[in-house]
């Protein structure tokens, strides 16, 4: 999309990311990397990274949080002032999607108001769906798939979460962070959504900078392991 | 605040060797027996005996020498250290200590009283030794002219069976320590007795020593089998242990100290670590636990499991040793070995991590009983299902943060930097995975030493250091980073660019553990406890309505139609009574036990130190995991709460619980207070729960998962269905449900009349809703006043009017009921007809009617009636007269009679069908709004009713007794007791009185049944042989209401009179409903007695005898 030629305006966006499977979706998104060995979040996890909008800049402020159920009371901690959510379940676990519904209500009760909400059913690539973008956002791609064919793992059909996420007014992907599939359209989704008004913290005009250093500046501060700075186009857009 | 330093010697000035801490309500009194296993890292089995004042002295161990003489042991004596301390003794350990202790020597075990609070339990601080039994080989007493009472106590170290003392070339030396002891005599006698029992039954665990420091690496370093090690650290700890003692007889001195700051060697980590932590003691006691779980539970399945099989490839991934599948299959046996012997923790991400480092250095069994002494003692609840530790301990680290760096403390709050995304991986998983591991172990050899306290230490140390740079970082993103590459140069040069080389070669991480131990040195054990206490109670709420919160929005669709104060109400009014029910088993427990103790012989009191107070918070949603399920009396105790027909009206005499407890003064002293309160089953102050069968219903009903238990989805989804059935079809499809025991949509004879025994119930204190708006209001004011003055004339009137209304229920049950059997398909049919003829369209209409009428006659009566009753005697149980009018002019179809008595012929059994029921209902206006509004309101959910918490319950009591429900209360300034504001009838004396008390009891249904079926069958009589004169003498009869019961009942046939006399004798004793009921279906509703007494009996002249009788 459009490059950044002149100085746009930037702005924080705070965004908390909740459910299975969601820290392998962060660091695609921000070291464009994946690690089937990903130590698990303990408490959670901050990191940033820089997504270009044709008009603005938006960084966000990721907050990514562990995902075993027991964890769960930490957290409003992190969720608190966030603008913008995502609830990522684990396409081939039933049990994710109840799980992430239940993040939605208690965000949608807790968290601030007019907070962006987007589900994300991960893991796209275990199921034997060939082309992964195209029936994921699919306007009419309410094809209910079937688990039960040849090795597909997907244990949540398409249309029964995007039914969901129309009904609650949610963003809805499906996602692999293994192989990248709609990774960076989920944020940019986020970013487009996120209201004008609602955008402040400008980090004053030029703040853009090239793809290669603002690598350097999204690794760093992941606390929980050392990553190696691959420098790599973080957001597509 | 921060003085202990002051307290104990100057070698250990800056060490509070600290220990776990509960964060149960014992914390600021903990009891004696806790805090004396904490300051020595002991089983939950080991409880101080014996304590005695005393002086340790080590000598650098000699060779052997028997022969050696008085003279030169005394030398040996003169020797060496010194340290004063005290030495306890459990019953298996001896153990000494330089480090003051937190509980008085003269606090019994099991109480607090002598908390002093200096070090809380501390740890297996200052010098010392913590010593098995069975580790030591020999006592001698010394006699000396210097010391009255010394000990030389010669350990197994250093003839362990590794060696052989010919061949081997090592110098046999033996650990041999002296102790005086300091005490009169007799103390010193005792003290030592109790030693040599010890000793004695230490004698059999030898052998299991010996296999449990087999797998300690200090047994070959010092027999030469293991590869020395050439670092100097090795070498320091060779001679140490060599010296001192090594695993369980290893003896705490300031060296050791010294040594574990300045990090362990890898070869004795793991022993160090378990020896330290005291999870070496709890090895020893059960060395075979860890194999015999996994062979236990092989090939079972959890939650856990799925859990940690997740997380196993996730584990230290960095390293190698956990990349293999034997790595990994170690791993996986620990954490699933954990998970089985504490179910409630099962699983927490960062085990995995703290796990996998753990077993870089110690065997499977060591890393096993390690985690438990963390989960239990050094991390207490960090990793429950509520990690209710982990965020209490971010709090105090807040906390200590704003204290100690109150500058960095307002740049955190004022640019919203979150401090526990950083810190909070700091302290559950040790630091293990923020800094690198090599750093990270060597926090960890201090922390197993001193406590929990090192975590707070070295990451107030932390930010210290990074203070400047902290202070400029904007964000947490900026926050973050700053912490992240400090991590990354631990170790580096604290002072590159110093001249001086010395400083120079200081690393940073030097640099922090003398900032954490020198700068920090004020954080100690109690200053945390502390801190803890303080926040404690705000971190349990958040985390309780999160999870509040959380459950109620699972709750499904049925909840839906509950408002959302509704559900939190009933969420709390659910786990209050399950928390509150624990609690008070457990102090009956308590109290149960120390009964039965206190009768035993005072030698056994030592047994059970039980740590009650650490139990006693148990069950609080915020600890983690409560109790789900409510049992019946749970039940009971809920319904209690939040409808008021829920409570008994004869509550068991309280007497019998106090003058139990009186007999017991002598024995509990002060606490008797609050034992006499809390013995009771429902709690001080809380309304007994009434047992009704109607209460078993619900229950039964509610119970759809057939557990003989409810959840509180259960719970709502019952309710849901009562309340939030806004039809009144809704509502008595759902009652008459309730009585279809078999679900084929039939209600029979039995179930007709326990539907009017429920009706009665559940009206007994009056109708909620808006029936005569101000007679309710007013029924329920007076209730919740306790007012047990006078009886709203109104109120009484719609009691009685109910009353009535359930007469009729019955009375048009049995009239309108199915025959159930095929032979009986003519009466059926009759019947049918004559249901067409009467016309079921207008039966509604004639209950308005009847209700005008009945409205008429109770103001009319009732101003003089209670007067009336009062004086009664032995008066007819109630007024029942219009609706035998109503029914007179309703059964004067001939058809419609027969049908009726068939319906009354038991041998021809009946049902009744929901659109029967349905009818019945209907046709009565008062039932109508029972079940469209005051059934459904009778379940007070969010308004309080008689407030059951524990705070306010006190004065519902006071106003239960004295309204006196079940009782006989004189009557009140002459008039009336009518004490039951609310209720149907008041009671009052006399035989009246004597009836309600029957009702209460569920036995004025029977006699209202009873009477009901009695008049039916006169009435039918009548139609049928319709005899009007005799009347007259039956009026007579009515008309001296005066006449005790006895004269009354010489009017009625034998057959009703052998009844009455059973339903009295059986209410004055049995109090049973069952007994009853079948006999009334076995006598009165015989056709001769049916026959019989409707001969005597006309319409008119019932209705109208009532109206003179009320006169
Ligand atoms: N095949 C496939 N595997 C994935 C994908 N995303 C994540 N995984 C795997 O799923 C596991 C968990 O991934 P994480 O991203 O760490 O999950 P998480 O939610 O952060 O886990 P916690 O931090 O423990 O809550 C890892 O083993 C990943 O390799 C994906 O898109 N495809
Ligand atoms: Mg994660």
């Amino acid at each position: 999309m459009a490059e950044a030629t002149a100085p746009k305006p930037s702005s924080s966006v705070k965004l908390v990311l909740l459910g299975e499977a969601a820290s392998s979706l962060v660091l695609r998104f921000v070291n464009n990397d994946f690690q089937e060995n990903k130590e698990p979040t303990i408490g959670a996890a901050f990191l940033t990274q820089k997504c270009n909008l044709p008009t603005r800049t938006i960084k966000f402020e990721i907050w990514d949080t562990a995902g075993q159920e027991r964890f769960a009371s930490l957290a409003p901690m992190y969720y608190r002032n966030a603008q913008s959510a995502l609830v990522v379940y684990d396409l081939t676990k039933p049990t994710s999607l109840i799980k992430a519904k239940h993040w939605v209500a208690e965000l949608q009760r807790q968290a601030s108001p007019g907070i962006v909400i987007a589900l994300v059913g991960n893991k796209l690539d275990l199921t034997n769906e060939t082309s992964g973008s195209s029936n994921a956002i699919g306007e009419d791609g309410d094809e209910a798939a079937e688990p039960e064919d040849d090795g597909d793992a997907r244990k949540v059909s398409t249309a029964e979460a995007k039914t969901y996420a129309e009904e609650e007014g949610l963003l809805f992907f499906e996602t692999s962070a293994k192989n990248g599939t709609n990774v960076t359209e989920v944020f940019t989704a986020i970013a487009n959504a996120i209201p004008e008004t609602s955008l402040k913290g400008a980090r004053g005009p030029g703040a853009t900078q090239s793809n290669a250093n603002r690598a350097e500046d999204q690794s760093r501060v992941n606390l929980t392991g050392p990553r190696d700075n691959a420098s790599k186009e973080g957001c597509a857009c | 605040m921060f003085n202990l330093s002051s307290l104990v010697q100057k070698a250990q000035s800056f060490i509070d060797p600290t220990q776990a801490l509960n964060i149960s309500a014992s914390d600021r009194n903990p009891a004696k027996s806790t805090l004396f296993r904490h300051q020595f890292r002991l089983p939950d089995s080991q409880t101080p005996l014996q304590e005695i004042t005393a002086e340790l002295t080590i000598t650098p161990p000699v060779a052997y020498s028997p022969n050696a003489t008085q003279g030169e042991k005394d030398k040996d004596r003169d020797r060496g250290y010194h340290y004063a301390g005290k030495l306890h003794l459990s019953e298996s350990y001896l153990c000494f200590s330089t480090q003051p202790t937190s509980f008085l020597q003269t606090a019994s075990t099991s109480t607090s009283s002598g908390f002093t609070g200096q070090t809380h339990g501390a740890g297996p601080g200052g010098n010392g030794f913590t010593l098995p039994l069975c580790a030591i080989r020999r006592v001698e007493r010394l006699h000396s002219q210097s010391y009255q009472f010394a000990l030389s106590i010669t350990t197994w170290n250093g003839l362990s069976n590794h060696t052989n003392h010919e061949s081997s070339k090592v110098p046999i030396l033996q650990q041999k320590i002296t102790i005086q002891l300091a005490g009169t005599r007799q103390a010193c006698e005792r003290f030592c007795d109790g030693l040599k029992k010890g000793l004695k039954s230490g004698v059999g665990e030898v052998g299991k020593l010996k296999r449990v420091v087999s797998e300690c690496y200090s047994e070959y370093l010092l027999q030469g089998e293991g590869r020395k090690e050439n670092r100097s650290k090795m070498r320091l700890w060779g001679e140490y242990l060599r010296d001192y003692g090594r695993n369980v007889t290893l003896i705490r001195q300031p060296t050791f100290h010294k040594l574990i700051r300045v990090g362990l060697p890898n070869r004795l980590r793991g022993e160090i670590w378990e020896q330290t932590s005291g999870s070496l003691f709890l090895r020893l006691e059960s060395p075979t636990l860890y194999a015999d779980t996994l062979a236990k539970f092989e090939g079972r399945d959890s939650l856990a499991i799925d859990e940690i099989e997740k997380d196993l490839n996730r584990s230290l991934p960095e390293y190698p040793g956990f990349q293999s599948e034997e790595g990994i299959g170690r791993l996986r046996r620990v954490l699933t070995a954990y998970s089985w012997i504490n179910e409630e923790v099962g699983y927490c991400q960062a085990m995995n991590i703290v796990v996998a480092a753990l077993l870089i250095y110690m065997s499977e069994s060591q890393a096993f009983f390690l985690l438990s002494t963390l989960c239990d003692r050094l991390l207490p609840g960090y990793y429950s299902t509520t990690m209710y530790g982990t965020l209490l301990d971010q709090r105090v680290f807040e906390s200590l943060v704003e204290k100690t760096m109150p500058i960095l403390w307002d740049h955190l709050v004022k640019s919203d930097v979150q401090l526990s995304v950083v810190s909070l991986p700091w302290f559950l998983s040790l630091y293990i995975n923020s800094m690198p591991l090599v750093f990270a172990f060597r926090v960890l050899d201090v922390f197993f030493l001193e406590g929990p306290k090192v975590l707070f230490q070295v990451g107030l140390a932390i930010l210290r250091i990074n203070g400047e740079e902290l202070l400029d970082a904007p964000d947490d993103g900026a926050f973050i980073s700053v912490l992240k590459s400090y991590f990354s140069k631990l170790d580096e040069s604290a002072h590159p660019k110093s001249e001086n080389a010395k400083l120079r070669a200081v690393t940073r991480f030097q640099e922090l553990m003398v900032v954490a131990f020198k700068e920090f040195a004020g954080i100690t054990q109690s200053s945390i406890t502390e801190q803890r206490m303080k926040h404690k109670d705000n971190v349990l709420n958040s985390i309780e309505s999160f999870a509040k919160r959380t459950s109620i929005r699972n709750l499904g669709p049925d909840s839906k139609r509950l408002s959302v104060d509704e559900l939190g109400a009933l969420y709390d009014r659910f786990y209050t009574v399950l928390y509150e029910r624990q609690q008070r088993s457990q102090i009956i427990l308590e109290e149960t036990e120390r009964r039965a103790k206190a009768s035993r012989a005072r030698a056994t009191e030592v047994v059970n130190g039980l740590a009650e107070n650490q139990i006693i918070e148990k069950g609080r949603v915020g600890l983690g995991p409560s109790p789900t399920l409510m049992d019946y009396d749970g039940f009971r105790e809920f319904l209690a709460g939040i409808a008021r027909w829920a409570i008994t009206d004869s509550p068991s005499p309280p007497e019998k619980e106090n003058a139990a407890d009186r007999q017991n003064h002598s024995y509990f002293g002060n606490s008797v207070r609050r034992r006499e309160t809390s013995l009771s089953p429902w709690g001080y102050g809380n309304p007994e729960p009434a047992n009704h069968e109607f209460m078993q219903r619900l229950f039964q009903r509610w119970d759809v998962d057939m557990n003989s238990a409810l959840t509180l989805q259960n719970v709502v989804t019952g309710l849901a269905h009562i309340k939030g059935k806004d039809n009144i079809m809704g509502s008595i499809t759902y009652f008459f449900e309730l009585y279809d025991d078999d679900g084929d949509g039939k209600v029979d004879r039995e179930g007709i009349l326990r539907i009017s025994e429920a009706l009665l119930f559940l009206s007994r204190r009056g109708l909620e809703g808006s029936l005569t708006p101000s007679s309710s209001m007013t029924g329920l004011s007076e209730y919740e006043a306790g007012n047990g003055g006078q009886l709203d004339p109104l109120q009484g009137s719609t009691n009685e009017r109910f009353l009535s209304s359930v007469s009729a229920f019955i009375r048009r049950c049995f009239e309108y009921a199915d025959p159930d059997h095929p032979q009986n398909q003519e009466d059926d049919a009759s019947a049918t007809n004559g249901h067409a003829d009467s016309n079921a369209f207008g039966i509604g209409e004639d209950s308005d009617d009847e209700d005008e009428d009945l409205l008429d006659l109770g103001t009319e009566a009732s101003p003089k009636k209670n007067k009336n009753f009062t004086g009664l005697g032995g008066g007819p149980p109630a007024s029942g007269g219009p609706d035998s009018k109503s029914l007179g002019q309703r059964s004067a179809s001939k058809a419609q009679s027969e049908a009726a008595n068939a319906a009354l012929d038991p041998s021809k059994p009946l049902h009744i069908t929901l659109p029967t029921f349905r009818m019945v209902v209907l046709a009565d206006e008062l039932l109508e709004q029972f079940f469209e509004s005051s059934f459904p309101a009778s379940f007070r959910i969010s308004d309080k009713m008689t407030t059951p918490g524990p705070s306010s319950s006190g004065s519902s009591l006071t106003t239960f007794s004295n309204i006196g429900f079940g009782r006989q209360n004189p009557p009140q300034n002459g008039i009336v007791s009518a004490g039951a504001a609310g209720g149907v009838v008041p009671p009052s004396k006399g035989l009246r009185g004597v009836l309600d008390n029957i009702v209460t009891d569920g036995m004025r249904v029977a006699a209202e049944v009873k009477r009901r079926m009695d008049e039916a069958q006169k009435e039918m009589e009548k139609n049928a042989v319709n005899k009007p004169d005799e009347d007259e003498d039956e009026d007579e009869a009515y008309d001296n209401p005066r006449t005790p019961g006895g004269e009354r009942r010489s009017n009625v046939r034998s057959e009703d009179r052998d009844l009455l006399e059973g339903a009295d004798a059986e209410a004055m004793s049995m109090r049973g409903q069952e007994g009853v009921v079948s006999e009334i279906k076995g006598n009165t509703l015989s056709p001769t007695a049916a026959i019989d007494a409707g001969r005597s009996r006309s319409v008119s002249g019932a209705s109208q005898k009532i109206v003179e009788f009320e006169q």
